[in-house]
């Protein structure tokens, strides 16, 4: 299939193509929507996922996720978890998606002072103290952005 | 037989009663759903995980976790007993409180050092009785447990559990299983040895389909996936047993509301009947008089 889109020269984020976006968390279903591209904080890097991708599970770090929807694109911060990919359906498994208006700025550099506060005397505790100041930077950078 | 206005005030005060019970029913039935629909949406996410576990064994990946091992030492334990904060719910509470604490005794001989954390006022007050120290205890977990608060307890443990300061987690809760049957059960969350047992039948499942699926690509890597997937699935699970225990409790309360409702409406039938012959009594007492009153003026 993508391969025909390929030879026709059509991109496939213009939208005559589509992928099924399912954003789950523990709690609920946060999100089920079509869309055009979707781009996701993996643990080492970002992803962009366009219709037609080969099947795929990563990893997810803290970060931004954008759901590109005709003209819109809808932007959550989405905390550890993984995708998956396969056959045009993108499924993302989060503990959080908050969407990024709803970050609040001033509780989250007090929260990243917290988390770099940690003790970090073992190698355990170091890899506790890594986690949670990625996950601050993550989503200060997120709330900084959407100002 | 007894006076009519005193059986008419009973039968008063106990429709009052049935009020505050029927109310009490109709509350607990409409939480048991919300709860309910929390419980299934949660299984969604639970659901999709065992589905990621289950192509991560199928890669042949050897699937070894800190978290999936039990320590060598067997010295410190740590105990979560989930009750509820209200009572009026039936057995609810003392089911799992009389498994709590027949598990807390053994917990006590065989580890060196144990540590009870409780939710809930009914369990807090309940071991306190007992002159048994509650080491930790929680109130904010009423009828929708959020993931948040959750993940809070669980990130405690996963730490707790890497650096050594327990080597053993159990917890106490009251598990769903359908409308009619919840059970008081004891699991042991970690080590959490049985990722592993879970997806082994799957791996069977998924080989018929294992030529579709190889080609999934890992990033960064399968390893590094599987380092996430165990605390995942061990918040997840913690989850679950928070939410089965709002959702039973939910249950219990409705059934104990409803019998209840339904043995004040017994009341006042029995009542009214008692109240009625009563009053016919009295009339029928008047009525004499009156008549006798009658014939004594005649002569």
């Amino acid at each position: 299939m993508a391969a025909n889109h390929m030879e026709e020269g059509l991109d496939v984020t213009s939208g005559s193509r589509l992928v099924e976006c399912i954003v789950v968390t523990p709690e609920e279903t946060a999100l089920k929507t079509p869309a055009q591209f979707i781009a996701l904080p993996l643990f080492d890097g970002e992803i962009g996922i366009a219709p037609g991708r080969a099947p795929l599970i990563g990893r997810l770090g803290h970060g931004e996720m954008r759901i590109v929807e005709g003209k819109k694109t809808l932007r959550y911060y989405v905390d550890g978890g993984f995708v998956e990919v396969s056959d045009d359906l993108v499924t993302v498994l989060t503990n959080h998606a908050i969407k990024a208006e709803d970050l609040d700025l001033e509780a989250l550099e007090t929260g990243l002072e917290a988390a770099r506060a940690k003790p970090a005397n073992t190698e355990e505790l170091m890899e506790i103290r890594d986690r949670a100041v990625a996950q601050s930077r993550g989503q200060l950078w997120v709330a900084r952005r959407n100002r | 037989m007894a006076n009519a206005r005193a059986l008419d005030k009973r039968r008063k005060s106990i429709r009052n009663i049935r009020k505050i019970t029927r109310t009490m029913e109709l509350i607990a039935t409409a939480r048991f759903k919300q709860a309910m629909d929390r419980a299934s949406a949660a299984s969604a996410y639970t659901d999709r995980i065992t589905r990621l576990v289950a192509k991560l064994a199928n890669t042949g990946l050897e699937l070894s976790h800190p978290l999936l091992e039990s320590h060598e030492t067997n010295e410190n334990v740590l105990q979560l007993v989930l009750t509820s904060n209200r009572g009026l719910c039936g057995g609810y509470n003392g089911n799992v409180l009389r498994k709590g604490l027949e598990n807390n005794q053994n917990l006590k001989e065989s580890f060196a050092h144990l540590r009870l954390e409780v939710s809930g006022k009914r369990g807090i007050s309940f071991f306190e009785h007992r002159d048994i120290h509650v080491d930790e205890r929680f109130l904010h977990f009423e009828d929708k447990p959020s993931f948040e608060d959750v993940e809070v307890l669980a990130n405690r443990y996963l730490e707790a559990y890497a650096t050594g300061t327990i080597d053993r987690l159990e917890v106490c809760y009251t598990k769903f299983r359908s409308i009619a049957r919840q059970n008081a059960t004891v699991e042991t969350l970690l080590p959490l040895g049985e990722l592993a047992h879970e997806e082994a039948p799957k791996v069977v499942d998924s080989d018929s389909v294992a030529e579709g699926e190889s080609i999934i690509e890992f990033l960064p890597s399968a390893e590094s996936i599987l380092e996430e997937v165990v605390p995942t699935s061990f918040k997840v699970k913690l989850f679950k047993c928070f939410l089965d225990a709002a959702v039973s409790e939910q249950v219990a309360r409705m059934v104990a509301m409803k019998s209840a409702t339904e043995n004040a409406d017994e009341l006042i039938r029995e009542l009214s009947m008692t109240y009625n012959r009563a009053r016919q009594g009295q009339i029928t007492g008047e009525l004499l008089e009156v008549m006798g009153g009658v014939e004594a003026l005649k002569t």
